[in-house]
């Protein structure tokens, strides 16, 4: 299949890529960038593990072209933390134990981190909803809630 | 529990680092040099002979390295479908490629021609004679004409007397009962005690339903996947996420014949498994076939919708269920029949069956078990396997009979449970047990005598229970010159068991939690480590880690006896030095330079051992209590409270308990109330999530964790398993509360809306 050229910027690193066009942005940052924290679960949009942020919006990167995001800015998880500090979200799942297996992690920080800096006073019931596209399977959410909304007070108050 | 420095507090995890910023490394983020990629040709139909495969297309595709089929397999061991395909997904062939896209766009020019046969999907069809068959030799006896064989055989082998016509008669009585043989049966279990007729003779109430529980997927959040690596000299090297790397290194040399010590499982972080990430047939024997094929490391992942076509579920069941009371609550007997869908091989957890006697004196007891062959994949564990499938026949009976009695369905259950001492029907006497401290905590916890609810609201109780697993274990923890420990292990990461054990050696060791770090080996370095499930790693390997430290101590104090001339019985570990007890001055001396000491004895360095088998374990309850408000319109539950609670035996890492606590609940919650493989005639039917809805973040509110601690007295520092129990009652919790709310009782899962709606009509409201 005749590959395209592509140039992405992800985070903060610009890359100019020849890809397929059937490559997905989430095949394009895994295996041809080698940036494996973001996951695949589901390969249909559906479970969130391989959210990432395009332009300041949060993107399930498994429904998206590699070629579609041509130009774009894109953060995944690895571009959350400082050399030396990690991402207040982050630093709450750690504290807060929003985490088990961890393969659905990525995800939902990259999400929480999306929509926390979209509305950085949200409610709980605002929260639940904004992360009703992510699916966890281990912790039952309780923790993770509990991170997110300590995470928002904390960003809150920096 | 404050008698200790690190046990028994909510530190963070081992891996927490890793987890939340990527860095942890899955199955897939695997990545060897000349990678291929596998993909799989399977079956389109649920049933099906086939008569031709015809590869030649896909062979010309560019980029396709090899095409595997089962005459690839020398061992003759079934990886493959060859003459017949008995669900919708087997695997019939598999193809390497240089891209994943390629490989699967070579599988798609593969073509199979079939002669496609009648499909059976529902257990109470397939035990039916006209019933499509999909084994030979599968028949058995129902429970009468098991009794009327037995008593047979018995007539038959006496001589002393004739008793032709008893036999005749006998006869005539197994002939009229045709109905009673099963078809399409691939295993039974039967187990009684006491006299269950005499039982209902006895009772005041008697009561018989049917209840129906669906097949679930386990849904770990990562898909299978394994990548296998064959060097020229036949050594075989996979990368496995899975809960049992040296399960899966005997059972790749058990099905292509290669020994043990040709075979290195790398385990890889797990992304979730819950039971269901310990077989290898899904991937890891195929990736190894293709990379001796090809001479190349390959890579098979699996999407989810192989998952749901191929994966291994937990088995739905029916169960028939009937129990006797008196008025004043004595329960005096249970009969249970179930069938449990097993699918194309056997393997359904049937053995769980037993557990209908819950926790419960029950004098007169009767359970058989069968497994019945569908067209679906086989089935594997999930969280106490089978036994949230049977608490939710037995606990949604209870139910009905503490309302029909006008008794309160917490007291009722108290009234009746199992104390230390007692016998359990069918089995032992009960060790020292939590169960009533349990389910009164969390009665407490919701002020159950309180309680009050408005419109279409009700509140649900149940229980259930579970035993932890034991199995082998061994592990290694040494001491470095700066005073740190490693502990060096070869199980897995179960959602917190790492962060357990490091907290364990660090106590023993006097340790800050941060100087104990731990290593996973894989097979080929690390000592043999059962299989991570059954609640089974802190326990066993709590135990392990335990015996590790003590003789590390021993050593440390060996040492230092040799250094401050002075003997072993007059010193102690404090704060990660040996010090004396008495003395005056007080001598003592750090870990660090008692290391870089052993490294010039005779002795060598510091390394304490530990290897562990078995030990009792101790049986564990999980109680739990909702309030729950149905919309009468659209039929949809609402969870307002859900209170959990859990005999742990002693709690080494309260917010990992409390995570596994609220996790397990949410999956009971989801089992009863959205989840379900649906199949009809040539498959299942919701293969994603948009048809197979799980649970998220707008789904339910937070989960009251309530952690009970009766310690077992053979666990490490008490500690019982815990991932198992708590998703045991949620089942009947949700469906119990449900019955309050609107008086109505589902006996069929899940409780969709459609289906609260039809039996709130069916009722008449």
């Amino acid at each position: 299949m005749q590959k395209k050229p592509v140039t992405l910027t992800v985070n903060t690193d610009t890359y100019d890529l020849l890809i397929e066009p059937r490559k997905t942005l989430l095949a394009t940052l895994r295996d041809v960038i080698g940036l494996t924290g973001t996951k695949e679960g589901c390969s249909t949009g559906d479970c969130g593990a391989c959210t990432v942020i395009v332009d300041g919006k949060a993107v399930t990167s498994c429904m998206m072209l590699g070629v579609s995001a041509n130009g774009k800015e894109i953060t995944t998880v690895e571009g959350l933390a400082s050399r030396d500090q990690l991402h207040p979200i982050q630093q709450a799942f750690m504290d807060k134990g929003g985490y088990q297996c961890g393969f659905c992690t990525p995800g939902f920080i990259v999400a929480s981190k999306a929509y926390l800096d979209e509305n950085p006073n949200a409610t709980e019931a605002e929260i639940r909803h904004a992360l009703g596209n992510n699916i966890c399977r281990c912790t039952g959410y309780t923790k993770i809630i509990e991170a997110v909304m300590s995470a928002a007070e904390v960003m809150r108050n920096s | 529990m404050s008698e200790y420095a690190v046990l028994g507090k909510s530190v963070p995890r081992v891996d927490a680092l890793d987890k939340v910023t990527g860095a942890a490394q899955y199955g897939g983020d695997v990545h060897l040099p000349g990678m291929l990629h596998g993909k799989f040709v399977r079956s389109k139909h649920a049933h099906a002979k086939i008569l031709n495969i015809d590869t030649s297309e896909a062979e010309n595709l560019p980029g396709v390295r090899a095409i595997i089929t089962q005459d690839d397999v020398e061992s003759g061991r079934r990886v493959f479908a060859t003459d017949k395909v008995l669900y919708l997904g087997e695997p019939i062939a598999a193809v390497a490629a240089t891209d994943p896209d390629i490989a699967e766009e070579a599988a798609d020019l593969i073509k199979i021609d079939y002669e496609v046969l009648p499909a059976v999907q529902d257990v109470m069809e397939a035990i039916q004679p006209d019933a499509p068959r999909l084994h030979s030799d599968d028949t058995k006896d129902g429970s009468a004409r098991r009794t009327l064989k037995a008593d047979l055989r018995k007539l038959e082998r006496d001589d002393s007397q004739d008793h032709s016509a008893q036999i005749a008669e006998l006869n005539a009585q197994l002939e009229a009962l045709e109905d009673e043989v099963y078809y399409n049966i691939s295993a039974e279990t039967h187990s009684a005690a006491g006299d269950v007729e005499q039982g209902f003779a006895e009772s005041d109430l008697v009561v018989e339903d049917t209840y129906v529980i669906p097949r679930v997927h386990q849904t770990y959040m990562e898909p299978h996947v394994s990548v296998a690596d064959v060097e020229s000299t036949g050594k075989v090297t996979v990368w496995a996420s899975t809960q049992g790397p040296f399960a899966i290194r005997s059972g790749i040399a058990g099905t292509l014949g290669i020994p043990l010590n040709q075979i290195n499982v790398i385990p890889t972080t797990m992304g979730g498994g819950f039971g269901g990430r310990f077989g290898v047939a899904l991937t890891h024997v195929p990736a190894v076939l293709l990379s001796q094929k090809t001479g190349r490391p390959v890579k098979i992942q699996m999407t989810r919708e192989e998952e749901f076509t191929d994966g291994r579920p937990a088995p739905g069941c029916v169960i028939k269920l009937k129990t006797g009371v008196k008025n004043d609550g004595t329960i005096l007997a249970r009969e249970g029949l179930a069938f449990w869908d097993s699918g194309s091989v056997s393997g359904a957890s049937i053995g769980s069956t037993i557990r209908l006697r819950g926790v419960y004196k029950f004098p007169h007891l009767k359970v058989d078990a069968y497994g019945v062959y569908t067209n679906k994949s086989g089935t594997a564990a999930y969280r106490a396997p089978g036994t949230p499938q049977v608490a939710f026949a037995g606990e949604s009976q209870l139910d009905d009979i503490a309302r029909k009695l006008n008794l309160d369905p917490v007291e009722f259950r108290l009234k009746n449970m199992r104390v230390e001492g007692d016998p359990v029907p069918a089995g032992a006497k009960e060790p020292k047990v939590g169960y009533k401290e349990t389910l009164q905590a969390v009665a407490d916890a919701v002020d159950w005598k309180n309680r009050t609810k408005g419109p279409n609201q009700g509140w649900g109780v149940a229980i259930g229970d579970w035993t932890n697993g034991c199995g082998p274990g061994g592990m290694f923890v040494s001491i470095h010159e700066d005073g740190s420990a490693r502990i060096f292990h070869g199980s897995i990461d179960i959602t917190g068991t790492d962060t357990a054990l490091a907290q364990i050696v660090a106590e023993i060791l006097t340790l800050p939690y941060e100087s104990v770090a731990i290593t996973r080996g894989d097979t080929d370095s690390a000592p043999y480590a059962t299989g991570s499930g059954g609640s089974v790693v802190t326990f066993t390997m709590g135990n392990t880690a335990k015996l590790a430290a003590e003789d590390t101590r021993r050593r440390l104090l060996e040492l230092a006896a040799e250094r401050l001339n002075t003997d072993v019985e007059s010193l102690e570990l404090k704060d990660g030095e040996v010090s004396t007890i008495v003395g005056d001055p007080p001598k003592s001396i750090g870990f660090g330079e008692l290391a870089a000491y052993s490294l010039s004895t005779t002795g060598g360095p510091i390394v304490g051992k530990g290897s562990f088998a078995r030990k009792p374990s101790t049986p564990a309850l999980a109680a739990q209590i909702a309030k729950v408000e149905i919309d009468p319109e659209t039929g949809r539950i609402k969870v307002l409270k859900m209170a959990s609670s859990q005999d742990v035996g002693f709690a080494i890492n309260p917010m990992a308990v409390e995570g596994q606590i609220e996790g397990g609940t949410v999956q009971g919650y989801a089992w009863a109330t959205m989840e379900e493989m649906q199949y009809n005639e040539n498959g299942n039917v919701n293969p994603g999530f948009v048809d197979y809805r799980v649970p998220t973040t707008a789904d339910l509110p937070t989960v009251e964790s309530v952690i009970v601690e009766v310690e077992a007295p053979e666990g490490p520092f008490g500690a019982k398993g815990v991932g198992e129990p708590p998703i045991t009652p949620t089942l009947a919790t949700m469906a119990n509360a449900v019955a309050d709310a609107v008086g109505i009782r589902i006996t069929e899962l899940p409780m969709k809306p459609e289906k609260v709606v039809d039996a709130l009509h069916s009722n008449g409201k």
